[in-house]
C-alpha cells in the first residue's frame, strides 16, 4: 500500500475570480457556468499519486465568508500552502491580491507556501493584468505564480502540482512532467541525496513534532527514537546536546528558498 | 467593496459569541437563510482570543471607549408611522475595570552595568474604569535605561524595521501602537535566535528560549502572533454537552484539541498534582498506601453513589465538605476531591451537588486521556469561528465590522420585521437572535448582572514544575474567606499554540465581589512574583510574571428573559459568557433557542457524507466533505486528542 501525505491548502481571492472553479476543476474534472457564487464546499479532497506515494489534497475553499471581508483565522490555521487567486480579466482583483497576501502573513502559519493563480486565462483577449506583473510580484514574496483556466482545464493540475515540492522540502522524485508554474529554482535532481545538518537535540526533537505534524501516517512519521523524545521522558536538560541530522531521500532534495527581505 | 448585502433571510444573528455561532450554524444547517453580523472586527465577541498586539489593541479600544460620543440617529426617518424601533446599542459596556501591568523588562539593550543597581520596583497601573484613560502602564526594572522609568512607552524608539513579521490581529491604528511597544528588534534578534541559527538550515521554524530566561516585553511583542489569549478561559468537560455537538455535527474537524495534563491543588501554600485516575492515584508518590486505598475507595463509590443511597441519605442536609469529613478521609484527600475534583464551594454546595460533580468528573476521566478537561489548540476563540464555517458552508452571509442601528418593530403584530444597518439599509428576516451587550441601556434597564474577574498573566515558567515544560494545568485556589469565590485558575503551555516559546499563559477566573484585581491579586501574589532582576540571581520557587491584565467581564446568564424592556417575540436573547468552567451553559441556550425558531428540527446534524452525493449527483453545493477527514488531526492522539476518535478509557 501506498503511504498517503495529506496537506491542507487554503484558497484565497476575491468573490467570482473562480476559486470553487478551480478547486471544482481539480477535484471533479468539472465545470459550471453558473456555479453559485455561495458553493458551501467546506473542503474537497484529491489524491495524487506522487513518485511511490500519494498526495492527499485538503482544498478549503472560502464558503463565501470572504464576500464582505469576514474569513475567520481559523481558516488558516494548518495550512501547507495558500493558492490565491486573482481574475487576469480583472485589475481590482489584482490589487486586492495584495490585501490578501498581508491577511496571510498576519493570520496564517508562517511559512505558508504561498502560490498565485491568475485565473481566466482563456480570456486572454480582455486581459487587464499582464503575466509579467504577476511574475515580478510573485518573485518579491517568493511565491510560485501560474496562469491558469479553470473552464478550459488550463494548469489546474500543475498548479497543485508545483505546491508540493515547496512544501515537502524533501520529498521524493517527481513522476509527473514538470511544467510551468512548478518547483521554484532550488530543486535540484539527484538520484539520490543525502544532508547532514549539525544541531542539537532540541531541535531533533521539534523537528520531529514537526514531521508528525505534517505527516499523518504514523508510519511515514520521524524514526521511533523521536516518539520517545516526546514523550515526558524527554528532558530538557539534554536539550543542547550535540546531534547529527543525516536526511537521505530517494530522489532529490527540496529546500524552500528562503524569504526575500522585504 | 461595492457588494449589497441581499435585503431579506430568515435569521439575523447579532454578535458572533459561541450561541450566536452555534444558533446560526444550526438554522443554516436545517435549511434557513442566515445574516450574520457583528460589529466588531473579530469572531467571537466576549469568547474570542487575540493575539499579542490583538489584546492591546482590545485593551485600548476598552479604555479609550467612553470617549466615543453616539451621532444624531438617521435612521429615524426610515422608521414608518406603524413601525417602531428599538435602538441597540453602540457601546460595549461588558468590560469594565481593565487594568495592565508590565513586569518584564523594556530594556533597549541588556545593559550589564545597570544589572546590580537596586531600585524599587514600584507598579504604576492605569484603570479605565470611567473617563480615565491612560497608556498600559510599565513597571520599570532595574535594568531599564534611565530614560525608560517614566511610566509611558519608552521614549527612545527604534523604528520597526521588518513589517512583514508584524504580530497578527493588527489593524492600521494598531500597528501605530505597535510602533511604540516595540522597541528594538535587532536586539531582540540577537537574543532569541543565536542559539539555533549557526548550522541549521531550516532553524526559522525554531526559536529557542533565551538561555538566560529573560524575555523582554519586546520579546514578547515581538512574539506577539504566537498568543492567542482567551477573553473567557474555560475547558471542554470530554463529556460534555459542547463535544457531543462538536462530533455529532461534525465541526469537530475544523478544530484540535489537547488534554489537560494535570489537575493542581493549592493546598498550604504550596502547589501540588492531584491523582485522579486509578494510574496516578497508584503512582501517587505524595500518598500514603492507606490514603491510596481510602481515595480509591472513595472514588469507586462516587462512580455509582446513586445505588447506595443509604451511604450518603443521613448527609443529605449537609455540605459535602462536612460530608467528606465523615469519610475516612485524610485532610488531604478531602481538599483533593472537594476543590480539585468536585470543584464545588466549601460552604454552599450540597452533599449531592459534589457527589453529582464528583461523579461527572470521573465520568469524564479516560475519554481522551488522563484528564476529564479538553482544550482547543489555538484557544477557546475557535470554537464560534468554527460554528461560524459550518454556518457559512450551509450558505449563511457573514460580515464583520457591520453595526446594526435599530431593530424595527410592526405595530400592529408586535412583531419585529426587520433590521436598519449602518448603512441605512433595511434588512427583513423572520428571526431576530441578538447577543446581550447589544441592547441599548433602555432595554436593560431592569437586567441585574453579575460580573466575572478575570486575569491574563504571562509567566516565566509553570506553577508546578515538572519532567515536561508542556504541561496544561488547572488548578482551583479556594477563597481566603468565606463568601467569596474560588479562584480558577488555568495555565496553558507554548504546545497549545496559545503563548510563545519559554512562556505560560495563566488564566484567573472567578465571580466577582470586587474589581477584577482587588478578587484576583491577593491569589497572584500567592501564585508569581513580579520580575525583577534580583531573583535571577538566587533561584526563586515561584514563577515570575512579566505582563498582567484584569478585568471585569459581565455575566449575563441567568438573566430571565423577562427582566428585557418588551422585546418582541420574534426577538431572541443570547447572553455573553458565563463563570462556569464547562461551556454547557451556551450548548443549553442555543439548543433551547434554536428550538424555538424551527420548532421540530434536527439541532445541527451531521452533514451529508459527499461520497453518497457525488455518486448521486455529481455537484452538491455544501456537502463536499469527505468523511475521512478527522483522521488527518488524529495522528498523535497521545497529543492530540481528536474527539471523533475517542480513546478507550484507560481505566
Amino acid at each position: 500500500m501506498m503511504a498517503i501525505r495529506e496537506l491542507k491548502v487554503c484558497l484565497l481571492g476575491d468573490t467570482g475570480v473562480g476559486k470553487s472553479s478551480i478547486v471544482c476543476r481539480f477535484v471533479q474534472d468539472h465545470f459550471d457556468h453558473n456555479i453559485s457564487p455561495t458553493i458551501g464546499a467546506s473542503f474537497m479532497t484529491k489524491t495524487v499519486p506522487c513518485g511511490n506515494e500519494l498526495h492527499k489534497f485538503l482544498i478549503w475553499d472560502t464558503a463565501g465568508q470572504e464576500r464582505f471581508h469576514s474569513l475567520a483565522p481559523m481558516y488558516y490555521r494548518g495550512s501547507a500552502a495558500a493558492v490565491i487567486v486573482y481574475d487576469i480579466t480583472k485589475q481590482d482583483s489584482f490589487h486586492t491580491l495584495k490585501k490578501w497576501v498581508k491577511e496571510l502573513k498576519e493570520h496564517g502559519p508562517e511559512n505558508i507556501v504561498m502560490a498565485i493563480a491568475g485565473n481566466k486565462c482563456d480570456l486572454s483577449d480582455i486581459r487587464e493584468v499582464p503575466l509579467k506583473d504577476a511574475k515580478e510580484y510573485a518573485e518579491s514574496i517568493g511565491a510560485i505564480v501560474v496562469e491558469t483556466s479553470a473552464k478550459n482545464a488550463i494548469n489546474i493540475e500543475e498548479l497543485f502540482q508545483g505546491i508540493t515540492p515547496c512544501v515537502f522540502w524533501s520529498s521524493p522524485l517527481h513522476s509527473g512532467p514538470q511544467k510551468a508554474g512548478s518547483a521554484d529554482g532550488s530543486a535540484r535532481r539527484r538520484k539520490r541525496s543525502t544532508l547532514s545538518l549539525k544541531c542539537n537535540l532540541r531541535f531533533l526533537h521539534e523537528l520531529g513534532d514537526f514531521l508528525r505534524f505534517m505527516s499523518p501516517d504514523p508510519t511515514l512519521g520521524p524514526p521511533r527514537k523521536w516518539k520517545q523524545w516526546s514523550n515526558q521522558t524527554w528532558e530538557a536538560k539534554h536539550a543542547n546536546q550535540p546531534a547529527v541530522l543525516l536526511i537521505e531521500a530517494h530522489g532529490p532534495l527540496y529546500l524552500k528558498k528562503p524569504e526575500p527581505p522585504p | 467593496m461595492a457588494d449589497n448585502l441581499p435585503s431579506e433571510f430568515d435569521v439575523i444573528v447579532i454578535g458572533t459569541g459561541l450561541p450566536e455561532s452555534i444558533i446560526a450554524a444550526a438554522c443554516s444547517r436545517s435549511g434557513q437563510k442566515v445574516l450574520h453580523v457583528d460589529s466588531r472586527s473579530y469572531y467571537g465577541g466576549n469568547w474570542a482570543s487575540f493575539s499579542f498586539s490583538g489584546l492591546l489593541s482590545w485593551i485600548k479600544e476598552y479604555q479609550e471607549s467612553s470617549g466615543i460620543v453616539d451621532e444624531s440617529p438617521a435612521w429615524q426617518e426610515q422608521i414608518l408611522e406603524d413601525e417602531e424601533a428599538i435602538a441597540l446599542s453602540k457601546m460595549d459596556k461588558t468590560i469594565q475595570h481593565v487594568e495592565v501591568f508590565c513586569y518584564a523588562s523594556q530594556d533597549l539593550q541588556e545593559d550589564v552595568e545597570e544589572a546590580g543597581a537596586l531600585q524599587k520596583n514600584h507598579a504604576s497601573a492605569t484603570s479605565a474604569n470611567s473617563t480615565e484613560a491612560a497608556d498600559s502602564a510599565c513597571l520599570p526594572t532595574e535594568d531599564e535605561s534611565p530614560s525608560t522609568t517614566s511610566s509611558d512607552v519608552p521614549a527612545e524608539q527604534t523604528p520597526r524595521s521588518d513589517p512583514g513579521s508584524a504580530p497578527e490581529g493588527a489593524e492600521a491604528e494598531v500597528s501605530g501602537e505597535k510602533e511604540n511597544l516595540c522597541d528594538d528588534k535587532t536586539c531582540v534578534l540577537s537574543t532569541s535566535e543565536e542559539g539555533t541559527s549557526e548550522n541549521v538550515p531550516v532553524a526559522e521554524d525554531i526559536t529557542e528560549p533565551p538561555k538566560n530566561n529573560r524575555i523582554t516585553y519586546s520579546q514578547i511583542v515581538k512574539e506577539g502572533r504566537r498568543f492567542n489569549i482567551d477573553l473567557v478561559s474555560k475547558l471542554l468537560y470530554s463529556r460534555g454537552l459542547l463535544i457531543d455537538l462538536l462530533i455529532k455535527s461534525n465541526v469537530s474537524r475544523y478544530a484540535e484539541f489537547k488534554n489537560i495534563t494535570r489537575i493542581l491543588a493549592f493546598r498550604e501554600g504550596r502547589v501540588e498534582q492531584v491523582p485522579c485516575s486509578r494510574a496516578d492515584v497508584f503512582n501517587s508518590k505524595q500518598l500514603t498506601m492507606v490514603e491510596k486505598r481510602m481515595l480509591m475507595k472513595f472514588l469507586t463509590f462516587c462512580m455509582e453513589y446513586e445505588e447506595h443511597p443509604d451511604e450518603y441519605k443521613a448527609y443529605e442536609e449537609m455540605t459535602f465538605s462536612e460530608y467528606l469529613k465523615t469519610q475516612k478521609l485524610t485532610p488531604n484527600l478531602q481538599h483533593f476531591v472537594l476543590h480539585s475534583i468536585a470543584m464545588t464551594s466549601e460552604t454552599a454546595s450540597s452533599t449531592l451537588d459534589g457527589l453529582r460533580a464528583t461523579k461527572n468528573f470521573l465520568h469524564c476521566l479516560g475519554r481522551y486521556g488522563n484528564t476529564p478537561f479538553l482544550f482547543p489548540l489555538y484557544g477557546q476563540g475557535e470554537l464560534p469561528q468554527c460554528f461560524c464555517r459550518m454556518c457559512a458552508v450551509f450558505g449563511g452571509i457573514y460580515c464583520l465590522r457591520h453595526s446594526v442601528q435599530c431593530l424595527v418593530v410592526d405595530k400592529e403584530s408586535g412583531k419585529c420585521k426587520a433590521i436598519i444597518d449602518q448603512f441605512g439599509q433595511r434588512i427583513i428576516a423572520k428571526h431576530f437572535l441578538v447577543e446581550d451587550s447589544y441592547f441599548s441601556e433602555n432595554t436593560c434597564s431592569h437586567v441585574q448582572y453579575r460580573q466575572i474577574s478575570r486575569a491574563v498573566l504571562i509567566t516565566d515558567r509553570s506553577v508546578l514544575q515538572a519532567d515536561s515544560d508542556q504541561q496544561i494545568s488547572i488548578l482551583t485556589v479556594p477563597p481566603e474567606e468565606p463568601g467569596t469565590s474560588a479562584v480558577r485558575v488555568i495555565e496553558l503551555c507554548s504546545s497549545t499554540m496559545t503563548c510563545m516559546k519559554g512562556t505560560y499563559l495563566v488564566h484567573l477566573t472567578c465571580a466577582s465581589s470586587k474589581t477584577a484585581r482587588e478578587d484576583l491579586e491577593p491569589v497572584v501574589e500567592k501564585l508569581f512574583t513580579p520580575h525583577t532582576e534580583m531573583e535571577i540571581e538566587n533561584e526563586v520557587e515561584k514563577p515570575r510574571l512579566l505582563w498582567a491584565l484584569y478585568f471585569n467581564m459581565r455575566d449575563s446568564s441567568d438573566v430571565s428573559r423577562n427582566s428585557y424592556h418588551d422585546l418582541p417575540s420574534n426577538v431572541y436573547i443570547c447572553s455573553g459568557p458565563d463563570c462556569g468552567l464547562g461551556n454547557d451553559n451556551a450548548v443549553k441556550q442555543a439548543e433551547s433557542l434554536f428550538q424555538q425558531i424551527c420548532p421540530n428540527e434536527d439541532f445541527c446534524p451531521p452533514p451529508p457524507n459527499p461520497e453518497d452525493i457525488l455518486d448521486g449527483d455529481s455537484l452538491q453545493p455544501g456537502a463536499s466533505e469527505s468523511g475521512d477527514i478527522p483522521e488527518a488531526s488524529s495522528e498523535t492522539p497521545k497529543e492530540h486528542a481528536n474527539p471523533e476518535k475517542p480513546e478507550e478509557p484507560s481505566e
